[in-house]
């Protein structure tokens, strides 16, 4: 498997804070990579490094074999990029502005233009400054896709987006990925992300806190389980069990409940020597995993069953 | 690599553009056309300032002192500064310069684009000031100048509009900030302003040599013509503001 960006103990310190702490990761050829991380932990100031917007304090990161700095006209040639805080200038009109940026390219034929921004219900003939945040985004998006490229870095691209458009958004990147071509894509919100990411990395203060497909971290999370047996069961038949937290059984010894974290394997050899009258195990909600992370339950770099650099 | 940036540019500035141009050359007509009477009152001008501002009771020292000598190139340094403030540091405050250095082309490519832009806009400015003051060259009485002399005159104004434009575009390249620009460029303007006119007032002859003002007018192109010399200085000067600018431009982070 081809690898397309490649980041190498990448540093960025700034004049008062860290930006970047040390991040190696590799994205892979037709992936889509999602980029998650809280507001301030360094998701858009990788994403400025690999277009060469601004340079690293240490470490190294290519895209496409490419250095930022050396190759730079080459990789953003082949890139596309939508920023965090996409800003287009507002006086003239969406189309023209579009054919602009186009030709900063060397051109791109106007009906995949046209063709963009009908699919996400863009009205080319309105001035920018008169676009609403969602609309202006959506100029953000065509200018990424326009020109087809290999690699799309994409700095939370659904904000202010519409259902419909988000919509819209996460099937152009499932076909883009099915075209062989990589998504790089950050975003704070896991729900977006676990719809098309095959992959997801956590960032958290400039340092990667996970990197797994969503089912591997989906495996490691806390679920909620209840469970009740025919009969009572000994007090101590639960207790030592691995990966339990607060699982307990009520005072008839019948009904176990708690959370466990991680894989429920133990629990079930556990259970099988007992009489087993239901179980409930509640689906992780994955909002509450990514709050784990964020919040600094873990501060090594895990790996799970997804590749990894 | 087009020349997108450079056209673009340009026809993003046109209603400014425009202003500037007409503003300049109505200003400078306007006060060009007040020759025939107040050409009798230079006399009660001081001897010395008289000295510094070259004014004598000919029209080209008339246009020296007041048209050509004042309130002309002090707007036309306004439209280098205020086009050259914009050219880089405006756009990276506003964010949009993180889009258009995404795309492919050098941030050196960029910032020449946005300069040739500025210089072609500084000498669109210098010819309808030419052709405003030749419209009015009879009927104010200016005939003792020739169309030729005040085409040197208006090149020399080109280019020193393009060199406060420079100054301003480098010093945003090199620190990205709009008040920073202005309010260096604008002291530079005084300053040199100052010392252009008076430096042999207060003795200190060499200092004139610093000002781009004296090479702007101190040749007196309205009587002598073109002064390839000074012009080549403002060229040259306005190449090391741009080089400079981009030197630091090239190396430092764009602030998002």
């Amino acid at each position: 498997m081809e690898k397309v960006i490649e980041l190498r103990e990448l540093t960025k310190t700034y004049d008062s804070r860290r930006g970047l702490a040390g991040l190696t990761l590799d994205v892979f050829q037709g992936e889509v990579f999602g980029f998650l991380g809280p507001n301030g932990a360094g998701k858009s100031t990788t994403i400025r490094l690999l277009l060469d917007l601004i340079r690293p304090t240490a470490g190294n990161a290519t895209v496409l074999g490419l250095d930022p700095r050396g190759e730079g006209v080459e990789l953003r040639r082949r890139v596309g990029y939508l920023a965090g805080d996409f800003v287009c200038d507002g006086r003239q009109n969406v189309r023209s502005y579009l054919r602009f940026l186009a030709a900063l390219r060397g051109g791109v034929p106007a009906p995949r233009i046209d063709d963009l921004a009908d699919r996400l219900g863009l009205d080319q003939t309105s001035k920018i400054k008169k676009l609403s945040k969602g609309n202006r985004q959506k100029v953000g998006l065509v200018q990424a896709f326009m020109h087809a490229p290999e690699v799309l870095i994409l700095d939370e691209p659904t904000s202010g987006l519409d259902p419909l458009a988000q919509q819209t958004f996460l099937d152009m990147v499932a076909e883009t990925a099915l075209d062989g071509r990589t998504v790089f894509m950050s975003s704070h919100i896991m729900s977006e992300v676990e719809a098309v990411a095959h992959r997801v990395g956590i960032i958290r203060d400039g340092r990667l806190v996970a990197i797994d497909t969503v089912a591997g971290l989906r495996a490691d999370t806390v679920r909620d389980v209840v469970v009740t047996f025919g009969t009572s069961v000994p007090v101590t038949a639960f207790s030592d069990l691995p990966g339990a937290i607060s699982l307990g059984l009520d005072e008839t010894c019948r009904t176990l409940s708690g959370r466990i974290a991680g894989s429920p394997d133990a629990l079930i050899k556990a259970l099988s020597r007992y009489t087993v009258t239901s179980l409930r195990a509640t689906e992780p909600a994955l909002e509450d995993l990514f709050h784990a992370y964020y919040e600094g339950a873990e501060a090594a770099p895990r790996t799970g069953s997804g590749r990894v650099a | 690599m087009s020349a997108a940036v450079f056209v673009r540019t340009l026809s993003d500035s046109r209603r400014s553009l425009t202003g500037w141009a007409v503003g300049t050359a109505l200003v400078g007509m306007a006060y060009a056309s007040t020759y025939p009477s107040q050409r009798q009152n230079t006399a009660s001008i001081p001897e010395a300032l008289r000295e510094s501002l070259h004014v004598d009771g000919t029209a080209a020292g008339y246009l020296q002192a007041t048209v050509f000598g004042v309130i002309v190139p002090l707007l036309a340094m306004a439209y280098g500064v205020a086009t050259g403030s914009r050219a880089i540091a405006g756009d990276e405050e506003s964010g949009h310069l993180d889009l258009l250095l995404a795309h492919p082309l050098t941030r050196t490519r960029f910032a020449l684009q946005r300069f040739a832009a500025l210089v072609a806009g500084a000498f669109g400015i210098a010819t309808l000031v030419w052709l405003a003051i030749l419209a009015v060259r009879n009927s104010a009485e200016l005939t003792d100048v020739t169309p030729v002399e005040f085409l040197a005159q208006c090149l020399n104004l080109a280019l020193l509009a393009s060199a406060f434009g420079a100054l301003a575009l480098g010093i945003g390249a090199a620190v990205g900030r709009r008040a920073v620009v202005l309010v260096v460029s604008a002291a530079v303007g005084v300053l040199s302003y100052m010392a252009g006119t008076f430096a042999t007032q207060i003795g200190v002859d060499w200092l004139a040599y610093l000002s781009p003002f004296h090479y702007y007018i101190g040749g007196e192109p309205l009587k002598n013509g073109f002064q390839w010399g000074d012009g080549a200085v403002l060229v040259l000067a306005s190449a090391v503001f741009v080089l400079v600018g981009l030197a630091r431009f090239d190396s430092r982070d764009l602030s998002s």
